[in-house]
């Protein structure tokens, strides 16, 4: 750590780092390369089925892609909120906030999606008769919405545990010198413990995306068109599982692969000599 | 005579079962250097941290540059008048020395970032280490360190000083450099409560050096009585420990 810190002042090492990452450094981009080498090639040597499916199965990408990353940041959000409220000194955000973790944490995804797709809109349809309120009343689940919703609410309680334990690496002396300099808890937190808390939890939090993307498989079950529901479709249609699963499978890899090469990017970039 | 800048009364704090502080009264004047002493446990460092509040006290009073330390708001008022100086340095790990010294300047005391540049070059000069201003800590050594976290508390303009055993986590070749800005800030009419036990700086910088056992004041005097002829046997034992390294 120290011999490395003798290059100069660490905010500019870092973007030089960061400048540099490519396929010479980060040897796994072949992996990538080879993937989508093998698809692409499966799609020009046998045009059907692998090029039908590619087709056929396009918009599920979208989708899926989509599902992942709206879900993946509303969940940033309420991890923190939830992370800060497993910390707080107040015993009611503490216990709404943990009965919250706990809960969620304790019943499987699939559960939790089929829940809010089947369930929730007769709730809010039974509310809506009560209060006697058209809209609700009339309410219909969006498929992608509900799916969101559920993915966001299930991640935001694993998330909550990882901003908690990242802030709880930040030595207490941190908080207490910005205090002393007379901040205020909001702003000891803002300017000084999460951004070195930030760096702690950086690694989880691209686990978390690319345990999400494959996650988000799991809502082809609650009608939301996804690669691997889109997958089910054409199978359904062409009876040739082996060929079809090759090809979900394949595409599923490229995107975890890539994204797994963007985080650990990221993380590269952030990295700076600390204690 | 205007009153003294720091007035304690009577002032109790337990820790559990541990009665941390049993009734601690000390009057600070400004300017005034004052050194305090004493085994480990025997609540200097809660004392010190009482005084901006760092830890809360169950009796007595404190008032600090006529505000009184109780449970209102006015917590963040005091903190801008007192700079502390940690054992552990404490400077904020994601920041170069520069920012450091800026940050509180720029959302606490509101400044403009050209005056908060100007005050803390200044500064880094005035520590010794105008060189180390794009530093991150991880890249000082503990006493640059240390002349950055006490740069950091001046920055703010305090009117007192508090030190909590500054040296003890340095490594002995260290230590003189931090100890030498601390001695110019004395010289330069600081008002400083300083927890340590650092004999030399007691006696060239020293008003008064209080020695505290068991969570309270035992003994206080001039540096030279303090060390020649102390009173209390408890002092006596004390110094006798601590001379002999």
């Amino acid at each position: 750590m120290e011999e490395h810190s003798k290059n100069g002042p660490g905010r500019e090492l870092k973007f030089v780092v960061g400048g540099e990452v490519n396929i010479r450094q980060d040897p796994w981009w072949w992996l990538v390369a080879i993937v989508a080498a093998i698809t692409v090639l499966l799609v020009m040597l046998w045009p059907v089925p692998f090029r039908d499916l590619v087709l056929f199965a396009r918009d599920g990408v979208l989708v899926t892609v989509l599902v992942t990353v709206s879900s993946y940041f509303l969940m940033l959000i309420v991890g923190l909120f939830g992370g800060l409220g497993r910390l707080s000194k107040n015993k009611l955000i503490f216990g709404i906030s943990s009965l919250y973790v706990e809960i969620v944490r304790g019943i499987p995804l699939l559960v939790q999606l089929i829940g809010w797709y089947f369930a929730s809109p007769l709730i809010i349809q039974r509310v809506g008769l009560w209060l006697n309120l058209q809209p609700l009343i009339e309410y219909r689940a969006n498929p992608i919405i509900t799916a969101t919703v559920a993915i966001t609410v299930c991640y935001g309680a694993y998330m909550s545990e990882i901003v908690r334990s990242g802030v709880q690496s930040v030595p207490k002396g941190q908080m207490e010198a910005a205090r002393s300099l007379g901040m205020s808890h909001f702003q000891a937190m803002r300017h000084v413990v999460l951004p070195q808390a930030f760096r702690v939890i950086l690694p989880p939090m691209g686990n978390e995306f690319i345990a999400l993307l494959k996650d988000s498989s799991l809502v082809s079950v609650v009608a939301v068109a996804d690669l691997t529901r889109r997958g089910r479709e054409f199978m359904a249609a062409h009876f040739n599982p082996i060929e079809t699963w090759l090809m979900v499978a394949l595409l599923y890899l490229i995107l975890t692969l890539v994204a797994a090469r963007v985080v650990s990017y990221i993380e590269k970039r952030s990295k700076y000599d600390r204690y | 005579m205007p009153e003294p800048i720091i007035q304690i009364k009577d002032v109790k704090k337990r820790f559990g079962r541990v009665e941390a502080l049993r009734g601690v009264s000390l009057d600070v004047d400004e300017g005034e250097v004052v050194v305090v002493v004493g085994p480990s446990g025997s609540g200097k460092s809660t004392l010190l941290r009482c005084i901006n509040r760092l830890e809360e006290y169950e009796e007595g009073t404190i008032i600090v540059d006529g505000m009184t330390l109780d449970n209102t708001g006015n917590i963040n008022a005091v903190r801008r008048e007192v700079g502390i100086v940690f054992q552990s340095f404490n400077l904020f790990a994601h920041l170069t020395a520069m920012q450091n010294l800026m940050l509180a300047q720029c959302i606490v005391r509101k400044r403009s970032r050209e005056e908060a540049e100007r005050v803390a070059l200044a500064l880094l000069a005035k520590v010794g280490i105008p060189e180390k201003a794009k530093a991150h800590p991880a890249q000082l050594s503990g006493g640059q360190q240390q002349r950055v976290a006490i740069a950091r508390a001046l920055a703010m303009n305090p009117k007192i000083m508090l030190f909590d055993e500054p040296t003890s986590a340095l490594d002995p070749e260290m230590i003189k450099e931090v100890l030498d800005v601390m001695t110019s800030l004395a010289r330069e009419g600081m008002t400083m409560l300083v927890v340590s036990h650092e004999m030399g700086f007691a006696r060239a910088a020293a008003n008064r050096v209080i020695f505290m056992d068991e969570g309270q004041i035992i003994e206080e005097a001039t540096p030279d009585d303090f060390f020649r002829n102390p009173r209390e046997e408890r002092t006596r034992l004390f110094l006798s420990k601590i001379l002999h390294l």
